[in-house]
């Protein structure tokens, strides 16, 4: 029994040590959360570029391309009109081809309140998740500059942090890899 | 019996002056003579005292001074073993000298003109992220990039330090780095490291959040 008891203490050690290892301290976590919050604004900067009419075809598609290097291979974003109650999930390129095609003469699109309504949460994988949720205000002109649609849809982002390594120089280095999940819309309105 | 006289004593005449002249004449080069070895003697008192305060640097001479009073040393050619023997010990140590000075005027060259190129690098940063218009971004972009190995320079961005190691970003590439600064309009991190290639082109650059 005496053996069994003390085996059990040192197993509980070495997984107590281990765990403590796996702890991210205050700041080390305070910068990974602004991390992920920073690749959300880029997101909606991207999308800014992309949906101008006044941006090059070149460079929207460059856009496209640095955003979807800022989600999951399988992501989706969702979509939502005020006049249907269908949401419609496209993957990322395709989200923003859409976007550049919408019958309008100029659009305006913005973000604000980001933040996180799930804090990044430490997984069994060693992967942090959280859900930032972000409220965008669509607005679509005419030719003459009158307003003919505006909403503005709450969404919220799925984050996925993970630590990896690469070799630069001839050195490893670890880095936190931030990558964003599915965008669902979680409720749309015309304020 | 008058005039043999008389021609004795010319001629004895003649022989003291000529006895005398003779007499002055070696007084004269022996001056000269003692002259010329106290001169060679002071020489090389003079050349061993200052050789020994060099070799125990108890001069204040700058290195140059060091190596011209070495020159004039050895320009009086003074032939002696002890001072041979000093010469060339101060030799070895001047050139000693001379390289790590050469080394530290290397560094400091190089320390400012990467001072410079921080600056440049920086100020780019900032204009690229002010940038009126694409095309007067995507032109400071391309003359950014002329500082670079390649547009796939390895950019790493550095967003903690903890204790001993780094947090970083994924890292990206110059090209990616500069078109994002564009995009994000936006410059929120500083140069804490350059690497150079043999070329002078940086072939590493390591950023660290603001």
């Amino acid at each position: 029994m005496k053996k069994i008891l003390a085996t059990l203490a040192i197993v509980l050690c070495f997984v107590g040590t281990a765990l403590a290892q796996d702890e991210l301290s205050f700041e080390r976590k305070q910068a990974i959360d602004s991390l992920a919050l920073e690749k959300v604004r880029d997101l909606s900067k991207y999308i800014k570029i992309a949906g101008s009419k006044d941006t090059p075809f070149s460079e929207a598609n460059r856009v496209i391309d640095r955003a979807e290097e800022l989600f999951m291979s399988d992501a989706e974003i969702g979509v939502s009109s005020l006049s249907s109650n269908t949401i419609t999930y496209y993957r990322v390129r395709k989200y923003f081809e859409h976007l550049m095609r919408l019958n309008y003469d100029r659009v305006e699109i913005e973000w604000y309140n980001i933040e996180y309504v799930s804090d990044l949460q430490r997984q069994p994988d060693g992967t942090y998740v959280g859900v930032i949720t972000i409220f965008q205000t669509f607005r679509g002109y005419d030719a003459e500059g009158n307003l003919e649609y505006k909403d503005t849809t709450k969404k919220d982002i799925t984050v996925y942090v993970k630590r990896k390594e690469t070799q630069i120089g001839g050195r490893t280095i670890g880095f936190w890899d931030v990558l964003l999940g599915d965008m669902r819309v979680k409720e749309t309105s015309n304020r | 019996m008058k005039n043999r006289i008389t021609t004795v004593i010319m001629v004895l005449l003649a022989v003291f002056v000529t006895l005398g002249g003779t007499t002055s004449c070696k007084s004269k080069k022996q001056l000269a003579k003692e002259a010329a070895e106290a001169e060679y003697k002071s020489r090389v008192e003079q050349a061993v005292k200052d050789l020994n305060a060099i070799l125990d640097d108890e001069t204040l001479w700058t290195l140059e001074e060091k190596e011209a009073r070495v020159q004039t040393i050895k320009d009086w050619n003074l032939q002696n073993a002890e001072v041979d023997d000093l010469l060339f010990q101060v030799e070895k140590k001047l050139a000693r000298e001379r390289a790590q000075k050469e080394e530290e005027e290397r560094n400091k060259n190089q320390q400012v003109e990467q001072k410079s190129v921080n600056e440049t690098l920086e100020s780019n940063f900032g204009s690229i992220a002010r940038a009126g218009s694409t095309s007067q971004a995507n032109r400071l972009i391309n003359e950014t990039l002329g500082l670079f190995e390649s547009a796939n320079t390895p950019v790493l961005i550095i967003i903690k330090q903890n204790a001993g190691f780094n947090d970083y970003d994924r890292p990206t590439t110059i090209e990616n780095y500069l078109n994002y600064v564009k995009d994000q309009k936006k410059a929120t991190e500083k140069i804490f490291d350059i690497k150079y290639n043999a070329n002078g082109k940086i072939n590493e650059l390591e950023l660290i959040k603001k």
